[in-house]
Parts: C-alpha cells; sequence; structure tokens
C-alpha cells in the first residue's frame, strides 16, 4: 500500500495519527498545528501583555518542557514581547532533582532563559528529606503535595513575578473534572475548568497553556522536536496509585479519542450550571466577555511531581467513610421512607415527626468553600490559616526534639 | 433476646468467606442477618422491605406531582408507562410496582395507577447479541407473570415515524446523504454511518428515548418511569459528561418534566401546549416546531444496582426472578454462559457507556456511598434555560436530535476557545436542523 500523505500539506508522507482526532500528517505540519492550536489558546484568553514577565513552572518534565519550547517558539514567532523565566522548585529530596535540575539547566541554555531554581528550604525552612526525617515516609505525599501547591507562587512572588505558567495538559483538565464529579464537589468542579486561575489578592496569577493539548500530542511534540526532558516520579509516593480518574480517562480516549476534549467542554458548561456561579463566573453575558474568567483557586491541580492530583485508593476510601457518616448523620432517611409507606396503608404505629426530603429536583445550595487568605501566608485559604501552614505548624512543633 | 445456638467459633475465621456469623438483623432484631446493606447486618425480609420502600417512596412523590393543579382532576386515575430494557432494574421495577398495585388492591383500594409497559426492539440491529430466544418470547413471560399490566413491544424502526426527530440533522451539508426512511436504511445509519459503538449506543440511547417518550403520549401517560438506579444515574453522569453532554445533565438527571418538540408540517393532534414558531432561516418554510413536555421519573434513584441484582437473583423465591424471566445480567455467575459470547469483545469495541458500566460496577463494590454522591451531586446543578422546573421552552431553541436545549453560549465560547470556526459553521449553522454539541459528536464524527 502507497504511504498515505499529510492531511494539510498533501505533499509529505502522513507518518503520524493525531492523538487527538486521528488525522494523518506530516513531522512538520503536525509540530505547526501543534503550535497553532496553543497559539491560538493564548489569544483567544488573552493569556498575555505585551512586556510582561511569565515564569514558567519548570520540573523537567515533559509538559513543562514543552510548554517553555512551544513558549519560546511562539513569544519570537507571534511578538508576544514576553519576558520570559523558568522557575524551578527544589524540593530538597537527596538525588531526586538532581537529574531533572540539570534537564532544566540544559533548557535554560537551549532556550535562552534565565533559570531560577527555588528550595522548599528557602520557602517553608523544610528541605522534603528533613520532612521525612521527622514525620517518616508515610504520609509525606501530603506535605509534598500541599507544599508543591503553594511553591511556584511563592517563589514568583520571592521574583516578584506575577504570572506563572504551568505545563497542565487536556488530561490533567479532563481527570480533574471526572474527579471532582466522583468527589461530589462541584465547587471545586466549576474552579478547575478555567484557563486562567488565582487571586487578585494573592498577586499571582497562574494560567495553563496546554489546557487543550492532549498529553499524547505532548509527548509526540517533544519526541519530533527532539526536546531534552526528564521523566519525572516523585520517590516519595509509597501511596502511588493507579489513579482512578486517570485510568478511566485513558480507557475513555482508547474508545473514542475526543472525549478527552469532550469531558473539558462539559466541565466548562457544567461549571455554570453550578448554583451560584452561573452569575460570577459567566454573568450571563459572556459573548462580550474577551479574557477568560478567572476563578480563584487553591491548585487543584496540585500534588506530587507526575502524580498530580490523581485519586488514590485511599482517598475514595476516606470519602465513602465520611458520606457513610454523614448518612448515618443524617439519619433516618431509611425510616422515613418506611413511615411513607407505612402511612399508606394508614396502619402507621409510630409515625415519627421527621422532616420528609422532597424530591430530588430541588436543588439545594452547594456546599461552598468561601475562599479568603491564609492569615499567616497570605496565601489563599477557605480556612483561617492554609493547609501548608497547618502542616508547618505540626512540623515546627517536632523540630526541637528532632535537632536534640 | 435469645442467641440462635450456633457455635461461636470466635472471631470471624479469618477465611475470605467465613459461614454466615449468627447475628441478629440489625433492624427487626428478630431474624438471622443473612445480607450486607449500606453497612448493617440484615435479615432477607427486611432488605426486601428496604428495596420496595426507596422504590415506593419516589412512586408517591410522582402521585403528589402529578395531582398537582393544571394536569388534571384530582381524582383522575394516573396513567404511567414504563420503559423496560429486559435488564434487572426495569424488571425490578415491574415488579415492584405491581407488587404495589397488589398490596392495595388486597386493602380493598383502587389501583394507584395503570402501567403500559413498553419495550424498544433493537435486537434487529444487533442479531448476534441478543438474548437467547426472541424478545416476544421473553416479553411472553412477562405477561405471564403480571397479567395486570400491559406489555408492548415497539420495534426501533418505528422511530422513522417520529416527528420528535428532527431528520434533517441527519442530512449532511456536502453530501447526498439523505435521513433513513426504511428498516434498511436505518440499519445503514447505524452501521455506516456511525462511525464508533459509542455513536452508535448514544443514538440508539436518543432513538429508544424518542420512542418512549411518543409512546407515553399516545398512550396519555402522565408520566414516563425508567429505571434508573442510583449506579445507572452516576455512569449516566460520567457517560454523558465524557460525551460532551454536561451541558444537559440537569435534565438527564433529575426527576421532572422535559421538552417534547415536534418537528413538522402538519398540526399535532392534540397539542398539550403552545409556543409554534416558525424554524427561522430553515431551508424547508413550511416547518413548524412545536413543544410541549412530559414528566419523567426515576423511582429507583436510591437503590443501587447490587442491591436489585441481590434483589433478583437472591430472593424473589425459586425460580428466582432473574431466572424466570430470563434477564441478562452482566458480570454476574446467574448469567455466566451467555456472557461468555458478550466477553470476547475487544475494549476498543466497547462504548463509553460499557467503559462506565464497568467502572461503576467495581466502584459500587467497595464505596457504594461514592456512588450515590456522584449521583446526587449532579442533581444539584441547575437548569441553565427555562428555569429549574421548567422545560426549556419558549425562546430557547433545542437539539433537532436529543431534544435537549441548546447552550449557545458554550457553543459560542467553545468555538473562540477552540478555533475550528470553519468546521462548526458547517455543522452547527447549517440549514438543516441544528443539533447540540454531543449529537454532533455522535453523528458527525
Ligand atoms: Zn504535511
Ligand atoms: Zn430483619
Ligand atoms: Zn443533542
Amino acid at each position: 500500500m502507497a504511504p498515505a500523505l499529510c492531511a494539510i500539506c498533501k505533499t509529505e508522507r502522513a507518518l503520524i495519527k493525531r492523538p487527538k482526532n486521528h488525522a494523518k500528517l506530516c513531522k512538520g505540519c503536525f509540530i505547526t498545528i501543534f503550535e497553532d492550536e496553543v497559539h491560538h489558546t493564548i489569544t483567544s484568553s488573552q493569556l498575555f501583555y505585551p512586556g510582561e514577565k511569565v515564569a514558567i513552572g519548570a520540573s523537567g518534565g515533559k509538559d513543562s518542557t514543552v510548554l517553555a519550547s512551544v513558549l519560546k517558539t511562539l513569544n519570537e514567532r507571534h511578538n508576544y514581547g514576553l519576558d520570559l523565566i523558568l522557575l524551578s522548585i527544589d524540593e530538597g529530596i537527596k538525588g531526586y532533582r538532581d537529574d531533572s535540575l540539570e534537564t532544566v539547566k540544559r533548557n535554560a541554555v537551549q532556550y535562552e532563559m534565565p533559570l531560577k531554581v527555588v528550595g522548599y528550604d528557602e520557602l517553608y525552612g523544610w528541605t522534603m528529606d528533613q520532612v521525612v526525617e521527622t514525620i517518616g515516609k508515610k504520609g509525606n505525599c501530603t506535605y509534598c503535595g500541599v507544599f508543591r501547591r503553594q511553591a511556584l507562587d511563592r517563589g514568583a512572588k520571592m521574583l516578584e513575578i506575577k504570572h506563572v505558567v504551568t505545563g497542565h495538559n487536556a488530561d490533567d483538565v479532563a481527570e480533574t473534572i471526572l474527579m471532582n464529579l466522583l468527589r461530589g464537589d462541584l465547587a471545586r468542579l466549576s474552579r478547575s475548568t478555567s484557563i486562567v486561575t488565582g487571586d487578585s489578592r494573592s498577586d499571582v496569577k497562574r494560567s495553563k497553556p496546554l489546557k487543550y493539548a492532549y498529553e499524547k500530542e505532548i509527548v509526540l511534540y517533544a519526541h519530533h522536536k527532539k526536546l531534552d526532558y526528564f521523566s519525572t516520579e516523585c520517590i516519595y509516593s509509597p501511596e502511588a496509585f493507579r489513579g482512578s480518574a486517570r485510568s478511566l480517562i485513558k480507557q475513555l480516549e482508547r474508545v473514542r479519542p475526543s472525549a478527552i476534549l469532550d469531558i473539558v467542554r462539559s466541565g466548562e458548561d457544567m461549571a455554570r450550571l453550578v448554583p451560584g456561579e452561573s452569575s460570577s463566573s459567566c454573568g450571563g453575558g459572556c459573548k462580550d466577555k474577551k479574557t477568560a474568567p478567572v476563578a480563584r483557586v487553591e491548585d487543584d491541580i496540585g500534588g506530587c511531581g507526575s502524580q498530580n492530583g490523581r485519586t488514590p485508593g485511599g482517598e475514595m476510601a476516606a470519602m465513602e467513610t465520611q458520606l457513610r457518616e454523614n448518612e448515618a448523620s443524617e439519619g433516618l432517611e431509611i425510616d422515613v421512607s418506611k413511615n411513607i409507606s407505612q402511612k399508606e396503608d394508614s396502619e402507621n404505629k409510630n409515625e415519627r415527626a421527621v422532616p420528609i426530603r422532597t424530591g430530588n429536583k430541588n436543588a439545594k445550595p452547594v456546599n461552598r468553600q468561601v475562599l479568603g487568605n491564609c492569615k499567616r501566608c497570605g496565601y489563599m485559604s477557605s480556612q483561617d490559616i492554609c493547609q501548608a501552614c497547618m502542616l508547618l505548624e505540626g512540623l515546627n512543633k517536632n523540630r526541637p526534639q528532632i535537632q536534640i | 433476646m435469645q442467641q440462635p445456638d450456633t457455635p461461636s467459633s470466635g472471631v470471624a475465621s479469618g477465611g475470605a468467606a467465613p459461614p454466615a456469623p449468627a447475628s441478629l438483623c440489625v433492624k427487626c432484631h428478630l431474624h438471622e442477618a443473612t445480607l450486607d446493606s449500606r453497612s448493617q447486618r440484615v435479615c432477607s425480609d427486611c432488605f426486601t422491605k428496604f428495596i420496595s420502600a426507596k422504590c415506593i417512596k419516589q412512586v408517591g412523590i410522582i402521585g403528589k406531582d402529578i395531582r398537582n393543579p393544571g394536569t388534571g382532576a384530582a381524582s383522575q386515575k394516573k396513567k404511567y408507562l414504563l420503559g423496560l430494557s429486559l435488564g434487572v432494574s426495569s424488571s425490578v421495577l415491574v415488579h415492584l410496582l405491581n407488587e404495589n398495585v397488589e398490596y392495595q388492591l388486597a386493602k380493598g383500594r383502587n389501583a394507584p395507577f395503570d402501567l403500559v409497559i413498553v419495550h424498544v426492539d433493537s435486537s434487529g440491529l444487533y442479531p448476534s447479541s441478543s438474548s437467547p430466544g426472541s424478545v416476544q418470547e421473553t416479553l411472553e413471560g412477562y405477561r405471564k407473570r403480571y397479567p395486570r399490566f400491559e406489555f408492548r413491544l415497539v420495534p426501533l424502526s418505528a422511530v422513522l415515524d417520529l416527528d420528535t426527530v428532527d431528520w434533517r440533522t441527519l442530512i449532511l451539508p456536502s453530501s447526498a446523504v439523505t435521513p433513513p426512511e426504511n428498516e434498511q436504511q436505518l440499519h445503514a445509519l447505524f452501521f455506516d454511518r456511525l462511525s464508533s459503538p459509542t455513536s452508535r449506543a448514544d443514538i440508539l440511547r436518543l432513538f429508544t428515548r424518542h420512542l418512549l417518550i411518543s409512546s407515553a403520549r399516545t398512550e396519555s401517560c402522565h408520566a414516563l418511569l425508567l429505571g434508573h438506579t442510583t449506579t445507572a444515574l452516576a455512569e449516566l453522569t460520567l457517560a454523558e459528561t465524557a460525551k460532551g453532554r454536561g451541558f444537559s445533565l440537569p435534565w438527564q438527571v433529575n426527576d421532572g418534566p422535559v421538552a417534547v418538540v415536534s418537528h413538522s408540517t402538519a398540526v399535532p393532534t392534540e397539542p398539550i401546549t403552545t409556543t409554534t414558531t416558525p424554524t427561522s432561516q430553515s431551508s424547508n418554510a413550511t416547518t413548524t416546531t412545536t413543544e410541549s413536555q412530559i414528566q419523567v421519573y426515576h423511582p429507583l434513584r436510591d437503590l443501587l444496582r447490587k442491591e436489585l441484582v441481590i434483589y433478583a437473583t437472591e430472593l424473589m423465591g425459586t425460580p428466582s426472578l432473574a431466572s424466570d424471566l430470563n434477564i441478562m445480567i452482566p458480570n454476574h455467575p446467574s448469567s455466566a454462559t451467555q456472557q461468555a459470547a458478550a466477553a470476547v469483545v475487544s475494549h476498543k469495541d466497547l462504548s463509553i457507556e460499557e467503559v462506565m458500566f464497568r467502572y461503576f460496577a467495581e466502584v459500587e463494590e467497595n464505596y457504594p456511598s461514592v456512588v450515590a454522591n456522584v449521583a446526587r451531586t449532579t442533581g444539584k446543578l441547575v437548569r441553565l434555560l427555562g428555569g429549574d422546573s421548567e422545560p426549556a421552552t419558549g425562546s430557547h431553541s433545542s437539539c433537532g436530535m436529543c431534544t435537549m436545549p441548546l447552550d449557545e453560549q458554550g457553543d459560542e465560547r467553545w468555538r473562540g476557545e477552540l478555533g475550528d470556526e470553519d468546521v462548526e459553521d458547517d455543522m452547527t449553522r447549517s440549514s438543516a436542523g441544528r443539533i447540540c454539541y454531543g449529537c454532533e459528536r455522535s453523528i458527525r464524527g
């Protein structure tokens, strides 16, 4: 069979089947269309302004490496006028970051971008190795995740940069949407679909220019552009799990490639259906709104290394327990139904005055967290004290004993 | 209180399946607990009561809703149409409703409602996969067991006669494809046009829904009852999300009125309402859309599928409900042989619905409350157009294929974000019937 020709240029041989829609393309056309689509995302959401200083959250992994490469290309091609720098976080895990930091250092040279490495010790006074010494291996992924969530923002603040871009891709966003549906967390679902997150008060804006890019295409892009990246896996994740939502996404993609994008579409639409959100996030007149709506968010797609935001079996189990407790205390739902059926045969002996829940269509207000700012560090938080500061408090209490 | 005399071999004998510990049911404190129900040990009696109470509670709500002024006189007898898939959930629903009617009659009261049961027969599409024995035969078993109810068999091809599908949505602007007019063409639609198992399952589901709704209307039923369990509603939520239909979830998952839209030149015989608007800029100027509504309910929404499986396979006597009615229960030992044939399907040939079915079967096993929470959460999403309890009426246009409201704001935004203006122009804006994002995916790839 003669080799098929590229569906776009119709001259080169098609070597790539696009994961997103199975279009057969040549290498050059694939790279171009990938870049064009990211450019479209950037312009349609008006992510940047000329002269803006933007930090790229760089881990040395494929997503952030591709992001850096594409942004450099587009910045030059379309004269964005951006001042780009690479911002890397060093968790302070001996040996773990060595290779990835080397990768980032090479990237800095390759892309001619300044690199700033900020350590957990600078940000929190603790390296992850010290945390592990204190609390042991179990559960330290929580610390790593919580600290990491704020690290980029805190690091950017130190450098007086107001905009951080991260390599989150369409798979990540889709995964977060399904995860929040499974968690029943509508408020977070609605926040996590925004391309721009951050807080007017926190001074640091976050965005994800690769929001519509498939993970598989990012891998292909990195491969065909021969990018220099390092695959990271947090070594401190003994609880690492085949994420429930993640594996579901992968199965769906296999069954229907468009599914990832379709989930993102659904998530964006559903964000408008969350009670109380519809007016704020997209207030009716979405049409003339050119810039993307900004959602305040305690970075949902955070977490540890490339295991970001996966639903661990542990989390599901914990939620199950929580829900059962709620059911138990909400109580008597079972008895309510019994009462009704008994009432119907009018021989009800022990009718109790239980509030009867009417139908399911009476939309109860969603339990919405009010986001404020942490009283200690100023980072946005639904509690008075943010999670990172809570964890630090616990750690610092232990410090004296450890040092003895 | 009397302790049943069983050897108290101490703590559960450490094995995978310890002999049923002799504990008493936590509800009645009378019988031996033989089942786990929502983390409580109960007896089969109490379990059975629990199942029917959950269902009858919902049926009670329907009765109240329908008694509302406007729908009809208070004394008017209620009439429901039940969509029977021949699967475990809808079959148990038939059983429970029958039980309820018999109970009322035994008390010397009138039957609380009339019930028409409709099975949409799509076995013609997949002749190999249909269960042993013809559908007709299977249905005969139901008729025998529940003589009080009326069972109808509606062939899928009857959808071709419906004007609630805007058949123009199947016309491709750039090709000579025309809407199907006979059974062969319908078959060709499914297997030539709809490119993936997901698209086929999706459109089949919509056609089935159209047929049930239309039957309910011709039968002058007050409501359409569907057999979705909590588990099925959770599956539906995630499946529809994965098919890009997130916007319409509040209409799909909640109970209440949904819109019925006719696309026709003729005025319908019995218009319940009202808004007759000429389709704007239609190539066919004579086509009008007429909108009315129907109540749709899911009386099993508080029950898990696995609970109904226990109910149908273990509790309703010998032979069990499941074997008496020849119900196929996927992943259940009782239908292992039937399974064997179906199991050879490669993963790539699954539909999104099937992926979700498998996924939730697992989640349901260990985390039933998580499953229930998904359905409950989706129920909180608001219907953005036409108000919370209203179908999308009047000024909002609806999708010509699924009848769900068109999300013009979302479409516009998405076009901006994705930038495939030209493609979409062809599709959504063509003079032929307009369709939603999800239908577009299924029909036009
Ligand atoms: Zn090409
Ligand atoms: Zn009992
Ligand atoms: Zn539709």
